[in-house]
């Protein structure tokens, strides 16, 4: 208790000081806990994303696209449980840099299975777009933004041609979806069979068909088996897991993890120099108290183990509260970087390296505090 | 003139004292180090992409497509138009009188990863013009160019350090056919991605298509941009937006400098407060060590105002060898680095505009964090320095 008292005394003894160390070391580790929680989101997102959904797309894109009749072979496929497919129409509305991306589905119920890896729909909204064929799911953020609401009839301009020959398409507001992707979202939710038929070109086409496969182990396997099935056609695929996609666009961020290795040792070594330097001076502007405590029977043990306390004390506070603020953070930001978490290792090792700091930092001057030599200490030399 | 004097007077002695303060010194140094150091890095990426994406861009180059297109992919130029579109005016001639001006067919195809084996995709590009002369900066390293008509296809050097089957010689097999690789070529400075060239036509026909992506074209004159515009708006037939190719590279690289930027100057922003804190802690602990020679020159009558200057003064200079010394280590690590991250490939640069940013982060570090020290300063009072006599 006594120790506890006189370490709290000299954690506190220049206010100012230990505050400002505190708010520094606080900062680093929430940086910290920023960058590892970013990574290990990612890395979350993609061990959460589908690995039984195959996405079948065309080998070459800006080919000629899938035939929808590839759809009944891909069903035979031995090990596919079920197929859906979807195509794309891409307009603008008003302004030509009002983007709408509509992603036309096929009629099954299937979407209300596949659609959570894209986009969250109920399924009162999904029956709703299959009751009327011209209908359409918006998001919130593009009905703010273009003033959609439900009921509304609103005009698409595209570069697909109608087969009437005008270049506008009509979509009926029928209900919502809100878009996995964070940020500006443009994707709305159309009928297939409505912009197939109205189409001039590139009828009985689709974008791409979604493979539902029975094992997601193996998906590789599958993925040869089907690209295999439609080698040599008119129509050839290039099939993988969602899952495998997401690989690839995590390995394209690749360098993250030497960046945040990087930023996060300039920040530790920042703090090793600060630590051990402010303990330095605390030490020496201590000098005739601690030579005190010497004299009334502390031993040079008890010293050292006391200075490098008070440093642990402050570090890993420090750190808690960084980690923390990070954690706070974190529901404001993950509107726009997706996933970010913070797994108990984050946390566990950010306050093992507060730790490692404090104890690397406070080394030296907490055996220049345990050697002090008491008489020269009293005598002010 | 007082003032200055005594201003002077001060900073030379707190300068003197810095060898003494040694520690104290070298804390705030490494601390505006590391905080300019990874800020200038990091933007050194943003840098980097955007010298990349820029790099091989000519004021001269307008790119024409579909009026009303998102991009290339939705962007649907018919032979006709594309025929039309070289009689423009303002269009550069070649040696023969030929306007200078590709048509170009975009395929997306895919091709297996060195090191991964996994599939990835990248542009192969079907021209119909001369190639060489609308990109100039298109250099063979090995092979020769295709031959117009036939399924023959130029890769650049990077396809080949990236995916398997890109040597001269190799054959792709393609839409039930073989196409072998019959030249490799580099585009100047930039790192570039993986880009394929093919015969036009052939690429066309192969792929089942009966319309190019886009027409590019090269003027005579920068400002002859204005005439070409005026043609296409002259002849209703011409459905179509011309665009300098800075404008669609810009508008194409935005997305990930933004990213980048606003990265580096979170992060970086994070370490300046850090940095300020360990800098604010260290100059109070100077200032008190002064405490007694500066209540001494209260004594003697110096102003507060010059103390306060000084200490400021003296907090910036001493920020000063930090930010050179992070620049200078961001260079050293980091300068030419080839970085990938998000897809784009670039290789950071760190360039004495960085350089310049850096010093004035250090010098806003300094700044701020003097300023409660010299407040301190300011505040030392008289009787200090009396009573320790």
């Amino acid at each position: 208790m006594k120790f506890f008292f006189l370490i709290w005394s000299g954690i506190w003894r220049k206010p100012a000081r230990t505050t400002l160390i505190l708010l520094q070391v606080a900062l680093a580790f929430a940086l910290f806990g920023v960058l590892q929680g970013m990574k290990s989101g990612v890395e979350r997102a993609v061990q959460d994303v589908r690995g039984d959904l195959l996405l079948v797309n065309p080998a070459a894109v800006g080919g000629t696209p899938l035939p929808v009749a590839h759809l009944e072979r891909l069903r035979s496929v031995p090990g596919v449980k079920s197929v859906a497919y979807a195509d794309m129409l891409i307009g603008t509305y008003q302004k030509p840099d009002q983007i709408v991306a509509a992603l036309a589905l096929d009629p099954s119920d299937e979407w209300l299975t596949l659609a959570p890896s894209f986009f969250k729909v109920l399924p009162k909204d999904l029956a709703a777009l299959h009751k009327t064929r011209s209908g359409a799911l918006i998001t919130v953020d593009v009905g703010r933004r273009y003033g959609w609401k439900l009921g509304d009839r609103v005009p698409v301009k595209s570069l697909t041609p109608r087969v009437d020959g005008s270049s506008t398409w009509f979509f009926d507001v029928v209900g919502y979806i809100e878009d996995n992707e964070p940020g500006q979202s443009s994707l709305i939710a159309i009928n297939y069979p409505y912009l197939d038929e109205g189409r001039a070109r590139n009828q009985g086409t689709v974008r791409n068909f979604y493979a539902i496969i029975a094992d997601p182990h193996q998906a590789a396997a599958m993925s040869e088996r089907i690209d295999s099935t439609f080698a040599n056609s008119s129509a050839e695929t290039a099939t993988a897991s969602l899952r495998e996609s997401a690989q690839q666009t995590m390995k394209t961020i690749g360098d993250l993890d030497f960046a945040i290795r990087a930023i996060v040792s300039a920040v530790l070594i920042a703090l090793l120099f600060s630590i051990s330097t402010l303990m330095m001076q605390s030490i020496r502007e201590r000098v005739p108290e601690l030579a005190v405590l010497k004299t009334v029977g502390f031993t040079d043990r008890h010293v050292w183990v006391m200075v490098i306390i008070e440093a642990l004390t402050v570090c890993v506070a420090a750190a808690a509260i960084g980690l923390g603020m990070a954690m706070v953070l974190f529901p404001y930001a993950a509107k726009y970087v997706p996933g970010l978490s913070m797994p108990p290792s984050v946390l566990l090792t950010g306050l093992l390296g507060a730790l490692l700091v404090a104890l690397i930092g406070v080394a030296f001057p907490a055996r220049m505090a345990a050697r002090l030599p008491v008489v020269a200490a009293l005598s002010g030399r | 003139m007082r003032l200055l004097r005594q201003y002077w007077a001060l900073l030379t002695m707190n300068l003197a004292g810095a060898p003494a303060r040694a520690g104290l010194v070298s804390t705030l140094i490494i601390g505006v180090a590391c905080a300019v150091g990874v800020l200038v890095s990091m933007l050194a990426m943003g840098v980097g992409a955007r010298q990349e994406a820029m790099g091989n861009v000519r004021p001269e180059r307008v790119i024409l497509r579909s009026q009303g297109a998102t991009g290339v992919a939705d962007s649907r130029i018919t032979k006709d138009l594309a025929l039309q579109l070289r009689d423009l005016p303002g269009i550069r001639r070649d040696a023969k009188g030929a306007p200078i001006a590709v048509s170009e067919a975009f395929v997306f195809i895919q091709a297996r990863d060195k090191r991964s084996g996994s599939r990835l995709g990248f542009p192969m590009r079907g021209i119909t013009g001369e190639l060489t002369a609308y990109l100039p900066e298109l250099h063979l390293t090995s092979g020769r160019m295709f031959k117009t008509g036939l399924r023959e296809l130029i890769a650049s050097n990077r396809c080949a350090e990236r995916f398997s089957d890109f040597k001269v010689g190799d054959r792709r097999i393609m839409r039930g056919g073989e196409w072998p690789i019959v030249g490799r070529f580099d585009l100047g400075g930039t790192l570039g991605n993986c880009v394929v060239f093919g015969d036009g036509e052939a690429i066309l026909a192969a792929f089942g298509r009966d319309a190019f992506n886009q027409v590019d074209v090269m003027l005579q004159r920068e400002n002859d941009f204005e005439g070409l515009v005026k043609a296409i708006k002259a002849n209703p037939l011409m459905k179509v937006d011309a665009r300098h190719e800075a404008q669609i590279v810009a508008d194409s690289s935005r997305q990930l400098i933004g990213i980048l930027d606003f990265v580096s100057y979170f992060v970086g922003t994070i370490m300046a407060l850090a940095a300020t804190m360990g800098a604010v802690n260290s100059l109070y602990a100077m200032v008190d060590q002064r405490r007694r020679d500066i209540a001494t020159l209260r004594a003697l009558g110096f102003n507060g105002l010059p103390i306060i200057a000084s200490v400021l003064t003296e907090s910036m200079l001493l920020a000063l060898p930090g930010a050179v010394l992070g620049a200078l280590v961001a260079w050293a690590l980091f300068n030419g680095t080839a970085a990938s991250p998000l897809g784009a490939s670039f290789h950071l640069q760190v360039t004495p505009a960085l350089g310049a940013l850096g010093l004035t982060w250090a010098l806003v570090i300094g700044l701020i964090s003097g300023f409660l020290p010299a407040i301190r300063a300011a505040r030392v009072p008289v009787t200090v320095a009396l009573r320790a006599v």
